[in-house]
């Protein structure tokens, strides 16, 4: 009997994943930067996913594709929507999941899911890419900071202060002149979460919202964001190990769900 | 430059020449000589009549909005002009981003983009200019803003047909009066004595357009589905509000009956395979190039039907024009209470055997998207999947493909 191996790959428009499932959970994934070419970061990232795992292309029986850029891998057998995905990779990760807030990194959504994992209901931004993670990058090189540093150093501030504009572009602005006018950093950072986080509370408001929640995409990486988060739901929210990569995961998992792929 | 302005003003005067439309009526008719659907030939042929008619101006030109009976214009032997539909017509052309620039010059971007389109194509002077304009205050909040406006760009009169949120035997006197109003105020503005046989004529070849459509919708509610949902929502919605009332009604609703029969009777439905069967909430749906219905396609999910295409009101009394049209304005399912609205899409849900419902939400539509989240409570609560689609009927910027495709394929996977 051969090795049951099976891969999700998902292109998002900031970044993307590969993650190669085996029988027993992860092997390997990797993690991207998309850029202009989502067809070679596709192949990239599988052929580093694949030499992590230690696994050899042709072992794996079936690939899945997610997220922006599914329908430009030519290699995959199959594509389904992020939402779908994530629903399932969440699920995976924490079976009582029954709401998943995705924020990636052109859009946010909100999946509310059933005991099995598949999606009753879902709400996401629409058009705007306004509380996201380009929008975070954008804010962290106003205010000098890596992105990496953002939700750290959000949580030292006692107070957030208000921001008025979730637009990228008015909202750099905003911080700027709230440099200058000597507001502290870590208080412009805790206001930003702060807003970010009622944004997507917000449209989660538009569905009948569970717990468990599980917050997955690259933004569930700032413990700013999760705590307000935590604040306004009142509840804990899961946080996978890795968030960016449960699109993948749940991509890889429909990939074991359907079988090898028809030769 | 001199050449650019040469250009523009030979389509303008193209555009607004009766001859135009004589002429493509034969050539029409032979380039689409192997095009079996005939009911698409009638609309493109009605279509050309109405600018024919609407140009030569033989008769008082009428510009109506869209939720405005036609059966009024017809039954007064106006020529009736609707300048949303032509700007659907102007979109489906891909030629709707000019006029819409240039309404944004003057409108608030939050109107309805099929409000900027035809604004903007009347600042440019393609339009036929009115005698009278006509509106109704049901359904379409802005839309008599709009008229208003126009009445005063053209300075010609605009009279107004106000409908009350509730119905019942008041309601309905109330509006058959003002319909009795319209009439008398009309006639006395251009000049013209109404003939209330022409009038009771009108009535009539409405209620044969309308027993064709009771049973088209019946057909449709055949599986595999035998009518395209993207068609229901174009043309077919289109002589529903135009051409009631008028021959071309008759013909076209005829026909189209004659083709569904005959699809049904052989079992043929639109899509190569039919997994799934959808429903469309909303008048309209994007005009412009788009994958929307493309994109169902591949995932073998039919729009059934579509709510625009519901038949709401009753037949109507010719004897009795200003009672019988005032009951068909305050039977619309659109106009008055919520709860109206969807105990129809309940119907619509079990009388086309749907499996999940799509909610276009046209930018600037206050009437339909405001009930959007009540109507979903009230479909998902029966189990329905159900998403709200944003976009734009008539303004191509204002649509996302990446996100509409996300949306619509997670529907489909939603169904299972």
């Amino acid at each position: 009997m051969g090795k049951r191996i099976y891969a999700g790959i998902d292109i998002g428009s900031l970044s993307s994943e590969a993650v190669i499932l085996g029988e027993n959970g992860i092997l390997g994934y990797s993690v991207r930067n998309t850029g202009a070419d989502p067809q070679r970061v596709a192949q990239e990232c599988m052929e580093e996913a694949l030499a992590r795992a230690n696994v050899a292309k042709e072992d794996v029986l079936s690939i899945v594709a997610t997220g922006y850029g599914r329908i430009r891998v030519p290699f995959a057998d199959r594509e389904i929507t992020e939402i779908t995905c994530h629903a399932k990779g969440a699920h995976f990760l924490f079976p009582e999941t029954r709401t998943v807030i995705d924020i990636g990194g052109q859009d946010s959504k909100v999946i509310t899911l059933d005991e099995r994992g598949a999606v009753t209901d879902f709400a996401m931004n629409d058009r705007c890419a306004a509380g996201t993670g380009r929008f975070l990058e954008v804010m962290a090189t106003a205010l000098e900071t890596k992105l990496s540093e953002l939700g750290q150093r959000s949580l030292e501030a006692k107070k957030g202060v208000p921001i008025s504009s979730m637009c990228t572009v008015f909202a750099e602005s905003e911080v700027i002149s709230l440099i200058a006018e000597g507001k502290r950093r870590e208080e412009i950072m805790r206001g930003l979460h702060e807003a970010i986080s009622s944004r997507v509370y917000r449209m989660a408001k538009k569905l009948r919202v569970k717990k468990e929640i599980t917050f997955t995409g690259g933004v569930a990486k700032n413990q700013g964001i999760v705590k307000a988060l935590e604040v306004l739901f009142k509840m804990p929210v899961n946080v996978p190990d890795e968030p960016q990569i449960v699109g993948a995961l749940g991509a890889a998992l429909y990939a074991r769900s359907a079988g090898p792929r028809a030769r | 430059m001199e050449n650019e302005r040469g250009r523009e003003k030979l389509i303008k005067w193209a555009v607004k020449s009766p001859l135009t439309y004589r002429l493509l009526r034969p050539v029409l008719d032979l380039l689409t000589r192997k095009n079996d659907n005939e009911p698409f030939k009638i609309w493109v042929r009605f279509l050309l009549d109405a600018m024919n008619n609407s140009y030569a101006r033989k008769q008082p030109v009428v510009w109506m909005s869209a939720f405005t009976p036609s059966e009024i214009a017809y039954g007064m032997g106006y020529v009736p002009f609707m300048p949303e539909i032509i700007a659907s017509v102007v979109t489906y052309l891909g030629k709707s981003k000019g006029p819409i620039a240039l309404a944004n010059a003057y409108a608030s971007s939050d109107l309805c983009s099929f409000h900027r389109c035809a604004l903007g194509l009347v600042m440019e002077d393609y339009l036929p200019k009115p005698d009278l304009i006509i509106s109704s205050s049901y359904l379409c909040e802005g839309a008599n803003k709009f008229f208003h406006y126009l009445a005063s760009y053209y300075r010609c009169p605009h009279l107004m047909v106000d409908a009350p949120y509730r119905g019942g035997s008041a309601a309905k006197k109330y509006v058959a009066d003002q319909l009795k109003e319209l009439v008398d105020k009309s006639s006395r503005l251009l000049g013209l004595v109404p003939d209330m046989s022409v009038m009771s004529q009108a009535l009539e070849l409405s209620n044969k357009a309308r027993a064709y459509i009771a049973e088209i919708n019946r057909l449709r509610r055949s599986r595999p589905s035998p009518f395209p949902g993207s068609e229901g929502l174009s043309y077919l919605a289109g002589m529903v509000f135009y051409s009631l009332g008028s021959k071309w009604g008759v013909d076209f609703f005829k026909t189209l009956h004659l083709s569904l029969e005959q699809k049904v009777a052989k079992g043929e439905g639109y899509l190569p395979e039919e997994k799934y069967r959808l429903l469309w909430l909303h008048h309209i749906r994007p005009y412009y190039k788009n994958e929307i219905f493309k994109i169902l396609e591949e995932k073998k999910a039919a729009v059934s039907f579509e709510e625009t295409n519901y038949l709401y009101w009753p037949a109507l009394e010719p004897s009795k024009p200003y009672e019988s049209l005032a009951d068909k304005i305050i039977s619309n399912i659109w106009a008055g209470s919520l709860e109206r609205r969807v105990h129809a899409i309940e119907e619509m849900v079990e009388e086309y055997d749907i499996d999940g419902v799509i909610h276009f939400s046209h930018w600037g539509c206050r009437q339909s998207c405001g009930g959007a989240a009540v109507v979903g409570d009230v479909l998902k609560q029966k189990g329905l999947p159900y998403i709200v689609l944003p976009g734009d009927g008539a303004d191509p910027d204002n649509f996302s493909p990446g996100q509409t495709r996300t949306r619509l394929e997670a529907l489909i996977e939603m169904l299972g």
